[in-house]
C-alpha cells in the first residue's frame, strides 16, 4: 500500500480550481490511500463551512471524506493519540529551529506538523508515503533549511540562525505539491480536458491559488 | 515586547501622516512593523500593521471625504495611539494592547452604511499583512492563525503575488519532484 498525506493548501488549491476530481481518479486507478489528519480537516472543512465564500469548497472536500476517497488516519487503524503526540513534538522542534536575535521564531502550525507525524507513523509501518503540501516553509525546513534561513535573513534584514542539531528529524520526509499532482494526473490521462494547453493551464491555476512554484519551474514541467 | 523605541516612533509618525493624509508614508510605516510581526509575532505589532495599512487605504482612496465624522474619528483614534505610547513608555504591555484594541474599535464608529465597507477594508488589510508575513518565511498555517484569517483567503491572495518566484524556494529540482510523483503512481 502507498499513501499520500494532504496538507490543507493542496486540498484548498484543488477545490478552488475545480480539480478535486483528480484525487478520485487517482484513487480509482492506483492502489493508493489518500489521508488527512483532523487538524487538516478543521482547516479545509470545519472552519470554512461557516464562511459563505468557501462553504461550497468545504462541502466538496467533506464529500470526498464521506465517500472514503479521503480517509482519516483512524480508518487505517492509526492511533489518533499517537499522531497528536508526535504533532506536538514536531511543532516544538520546528518552532525551536530558527532564531532571530536570540529568540525562537514560531514557523509552523499544528496542521502542517500533523502531516509530518502521520508520515512518520506510516513509514514506521512500512507504508511508502508522500506529503502533498503547497506552502513552502514546512517543505523548506525539511529539504533545505539553509535556503529558508537566507530568505528570512534577507527579509528581516538581520541574521537568522538555524538549530542544526534538530535538522535530522525533518530530513526523512518526501514532498510533492499540487502542480506535481496535477502533472502526474495529466500524464496518466486523468484530467477531464483535452488539448495542448491543458497542462500549462492547470499548472498556472495551481500557482495562482497558492502553490509555491515559480514560472521557471512551470516552464520546466511543461517541457518534460 | 520588541524594539519599543521603534514602535513609539512608528506610532508618532502614523499620527503625523494621518493628519497630513500621506497614504504612501502610512503604507511604509505599516511595512516597518512587519519585520517585528514576523519574527516575534507579538499581537501589538500585528494589530498596528493592520490598522496602519487600513488607514493608508482609506486615505489613498480618499474615502475620508465621504466619511462625515472623519475628523472626530482621527481625533479619537490618535488619542488611543497616544495612550498606547504612554503605556509602552511605562512598560505596560497589557495596557498597550488594550489601547490598540480600543483604537481598532473606533473603526466601528462609522455610519451603518459605511461600516461593512470599512470592515471589508480591515479584512483585506489583514490578508495583505498575512501575505507579507508569509513572504518573510512563516508558514501558511501559522500566518493564517496569527492574523485570524483562513488559509482559503491567504492561498488565494498569495497566489496572485510573486512570492514564489524567489529562487531560494526551489529546494529540489522540479523535474525530480515530478518524477517522484509519476513513479509513485506507477
Amino acid at each position: 500500500m502507498k499513501a499520500i498525506i494532504f496538507d490543507s493548501g493542496v486540498l484548498i488549491n484543488l477545490s478552488m480550481n475545480g480539480l478535486l476530481y483528480i484525487i478520485e481518479e487517482l484513487k480509482e486507478h492506483f492502489d493508493c490511500k489518500f489521508l488527512i489528519t483532523k487538524e487538516v480537516k478543521y482547516e479545509t472543512v470545519d472552519r470554512p463551512m461557516g464562511i459563505e465564500r468557501f462553504e461550497l469548497g468545504a462541502l466538496q472536500i467533506q464529500n470526498l471524506i464521506d465517500s472514503n476517497v479521503l480517509e482519516m488516519p483512524s480508518s487505517r487503524g492509526i492511533d489518533e493519540e499517537k499522531i497528536r503526540k508526535d504533532t506536538l513534538l514536531f511543532l516544538d522542534k520546528a518552532n525551536h529551529f530558527m532564531q532571530v536575535r536570540g529568540k525562537w521564531v514560531n514557523l509552523v502550525e499544528e496542521a502542517e506538523m500533523s502531516c509530518f507525524a502521520l508520515s512518520k507513523e506510516l513509514t514506521e509501518r512500512g507504508i511508502d508515503n508522500l506529503i502533498a503540501i503547497d506552502e513552502r516553509t514546512a517543505r523548506m525546513i525539511c529539504e533545505n533549511p539553509q535556503n529558508l534561513e537566507r530568505i528570512m535573513s534577507e527579509k528581516l534584514h538581520q541574521k537568522v540562525n538555524i538549530a542544526t542539531e534538530e535538522s535530522d528529524i525533518f530530513s526523512k520526509f518526501r514532498f510533492i505539491r499540487s502542480p506535481e499532482l496535477v502533472y502526474a494526473a495529466y500524464k496518466k490521462n486523468l484530467i477531464h480536458l483535452k488539448g495542448k494547453k491543458v497542462l500549462e493551464a492547470a499548472l498556472y491555476a495551481t500557482k495562482f491559488k497558492g502553490a509555491s512554484i515559480s514560472f521557471e519551474e512551470i516552464n520546466k514541467l511543461k517541457s518534460m | 515586547m520588541e524594539e519599543v523605541g521603534h514602535i513609539i516612533e512608528v506610532i508618532q509618525e502614523t499620527k503625523k501622516s494621518l493628519a497630513g493624509y500621506d497614504s504612501i508614508k502610512l503604507r511604509e510605516l505599516s511595512n516597518q512593523t512587519i519585520h517585528n510581526a514576523s519574527a516575534h509575532q507579538d499581537v501589538g505589532c500585528i494589530t498596528l500593521a493592520v490598522l496602519i495599512y487600513t488607514l493608508s487605504k482609506l486615505v489613498e482612496r480618499q474615502d475620508y471625504k465621504r466619511i462625515k465624522n472623519w475628523d472626530n474619528f482621527v481625533k479619537k483614534f490618535c488619542s488611543f495611539l497616544s495612550l498606547a505610547v504612554i503605556s509602552l513608555k511605562e512598560d505596560n504591555e497589557k495596557k498597550y494592547i488594550d489601547y490598540l484594541e480600543r483604537a481598532r474599535k473606533t473603526f466601528n464608529s462609522f455610519s451603518v452604511n459605511l461600516k461593512p465597507y470599512i470592515q471589508e477594508v480591515l479584512r483585506k488589510s489583514s490578508i495583505n499583512k498575512a501575505s507579507k508575513i508569509y513572504e518573510h518565511g512563516i508558514s501558511m498555517g501559522r500566518t493564517a492563525k496569527i492574523l485570524g484569517i483562513t488559509q482559503w483567503e491567504l492561498s488565494e491572495y498569495t497566489g496572485q503575488r510573486a512570492i514564489d518566484d524567489n529562487p531560494y524556494n526551489e529546494t529540489i529540482d522540479v523535474v525530480k519532484r515530478a518524477q517522484i510523483a509519476l513513479e509513485f503512481f506507477s
